[in-house]
């Protein structure tokens, strides 16, 4: 090796006086380098694309489109699904692909070399989230796409509350997975933890079984579930089974006590730990 | 090592007065005093748990001392950290990178400009690298990659912690040429090792911690000499009354081992033998002489 460094050009009373620097551009390189690394997850890739597609085809071929049943508040069980889906696309990112790779950062190392290099402490959360919602709305074209190639798309009943369902679902939801990673020790606990959330929240929360062959005990048990909420926050209004704004209160509660949460985890953790 | 290059008229460049900190009962750092000065390669030496890399986690913002203060470039790492951001430089143990991002876009990340990037992967000759994972690395380009992120914004204090830890002997001697660049084009560096021949090679100074405290600073040269256990000689001997080496100055003993002469005394010793030997003619032809090392002299200090 011979390199050769050039010689300092700044002298140090002129470096002191330089003012504070927009963080913003850093920031903005962040959220890029976090979709590249993000795209490069096999495991978020699938949990977040494949599964959500894969799942509501076999359920939209197992359930066909018969309209008569009460299972499915009488609407096309397809149109039911691919309404839900948009939820299980979020609950992927939310269990899964945050924790796992905020954890994964904190058990490396990573969080202490951007504490150390300047970045704000709140940036790589931040970023995350940003990403998150990026690879969500991606998600949701995705399904969207298969959906209406594969069943055709139900007509929206309610446009502006079903994009508010949608928007305060993903962000309660990135929110959500920043906040579970935040507490996460290393990348394979989240792991565990995520797929232990993950397949138990979208079969009782609307992803699964038709919610009438639940048994009471489950349905109440999905009525706590923050994935129950978001699905039928966008479900309703879309196809007219109710305005959602119950649930849509609910979405804004889980977005601001997990925003809360990693403001503090963020603000007080040391990140030498 | 280069002479030591500091400024006295431009204070110190990192401070720390009476910095104590904690983990529930047990003391990781206690009472430390020190400073460092602008140019040069500052050392921190001791064993593992010694309080080396708590201290510099303290001043780089990353733990907050429970007791004294500590100032980096004249600001508190707590309390500034966005005016230091860019000013100070950072190679943490046990800090990595994700192990898919790939050379180039670490240094795009971390680096105020793509100009800037792309002078990084030049100077630090990255570009044959540029393309790789993190993962795929070797010990000795993620050193040269951490050296390079430490860097990049050309900062006016970097802290190097066991930065050659891991690096076999060849990759250690490049990466202290690197450090050494470093120091040449104006930048303080504060190494935290427990290699005492890289302290030896490339620090100016040295503190010496043991359980937390601060137990000696000093020149690498001023530890050997205060610690070492002195210089010695060895030849055969070359007259049959030799007993005058003992009068000789700075002559601590002169024994006869195994068939040859040792004499042991400090440092001037060397030159006042020499002279006398010369002065007697009895000049042997197989002089050889020994002097401590920094591990030898710290060795002997940290077992005290």
């Amino acid at each position: 090796m011979t390199t050769a460094l050039a010689s300092r050009t700044v002298a140090p009373h002129e470096a002191a006086d330089t003012p504070r620097r927009s963080p913003w551009p850093q920031i903005a390189r962040l959220y890029l380098t976090e979709l590249r690394l993000f795209a490069r997850e096999p495991q978020s890739l699938v949990f977040v694309f494949g599964f959500p597609i894969i799942t509501v085809l076999v359920l939209g071929g197992v359930f066909g489109t018969a309209t008569d049943d009460s299972g499915f508040e009488f609407v096309n069980p397809q149109h039911f699904y691919t309404a839900a889906y948009y939820g299980v696309v979020l609950c992927a990112i939310a269990t899964i692909m945050l924790p796992v790779h905020l954890a994964g950062y904190r058990e490396r190392g990573v969080l202490r070399r951007f504490d150390t290099s300047g970045f704000p402490r709140w940036a790589v959360p931040a970023s995350l989230m940003a990403s998150g919602a990026t690879f969500a709305v991606l998600g949701f074209a995705a399904l969207t796409t298969t959906a209406a190639l594969a069943f055709g798309l139900p007509a929206v009943e309610s446009p502006v509350r079903m994009a508010a369902g949608l928007v305060l679902g993903t962000l309660a939801f990135v929110s959500l997975g920043v906040a579970i990673g935040s507490i996460m020790p290393t990348a394979r606990a989240a792991q565990g933890l995520g797929l232990m959330m993950f397949f138990p929240m979208f079969l009782l929360a609307g992803g699964g079984p038709p919610p009438e062959a639940l048994s009471g005990t489950m349905r109440s048990i999905a009525d706590w579930l923050p994935l129950t909420h978001v699905i039928r926050a966008t479900q309703e209004p879309w196809l007219g089974l109710g305005d959602g704004s119950d649930h849509l209160a609910i979405v804004t509660g889980v977005l601001v006590v997990s925003t809360a949460f990693w403001l503090w985890r963020t603000a007080h953790i040391s990140r030498a730990v | 090592m280069t002479s030591t290059q500091t400024s006295s008229s431009s204070g110190p460049v990192l401070q720390c007065t009476g910095l104590t900190k904690t983990y529930g009962d047990h003391v990781a750092v206690d009472g430390l005093d020190l400073e460092v000065h602008r140019g040069e390669i500052f050392g921190i030496l001791g064993a593992n748990g010694a309080g080396k890399t708590t201290s510099v986690e303290c001043a780089q913002g990353l733990r907050r001392p429970d007791r004294g203060s500590i100032r980096v470039l004249g600001l508190d790492p707590q309390a500034d950290r966005t005016r230091l951001r860019g000013r100070v430089g950072s190679q943490l143990q046990q800090a990595n990178l994700p192990d898919r991002l790939k050379v180039r876009e670490a240094i795009r990340l971390f680096a105020d400009s793509a100009d800037q990037a792309r002078r990084a992967m030049a100077d630090w000759e990255l570009d044959a690298i540029a393309g790789t994972p993190f993962a795929g690395l070797s010990g000795g380009q993620r050193q040269r990659l951490f050296l390079a992120l430490a860097l990049l914004n050309d900062p006016e204090i970097v802290f190097l912690d066991e930065l050659t830890q891991g690096l076999d002997p060849s990759a250690r001697s490049e990466v202290w040429a690197l450090i050494e660049q470093v120091r040449d084009r104006g930048t303080t560096v504060v190494l935290v090792t427990h290699f005492m021949n890289e302290a030896e090679a490339l620090c100016d100074r040295v503190a010496v911690m043991r359980h937390g405290r601060l137990i000696d600073l000093d020149t690498p040269a001023g530890l050997i000499d205060r610690h070492g256990d002195g210089v010695r000689m060895r030849f055969r001997p070359v007259a049959v009354d030799m007993g005058w080496l003992r009068q000789v100055p700075g002559v601590r003993s002169a024994l006869v081992d195994r068939g040859e002469i040792e004499v042991s005394g400090r440092p001037p010793m060397i030159a006042h033998v020499g002279a006398e030997l010369v002065a007697r003619n009895q000049v042997p032809d197989d002089i050889r002489v020994w002097q401590p090392s920094l591990e030898d002299a710290l060795v002997s200090l940290l077992a005290a």
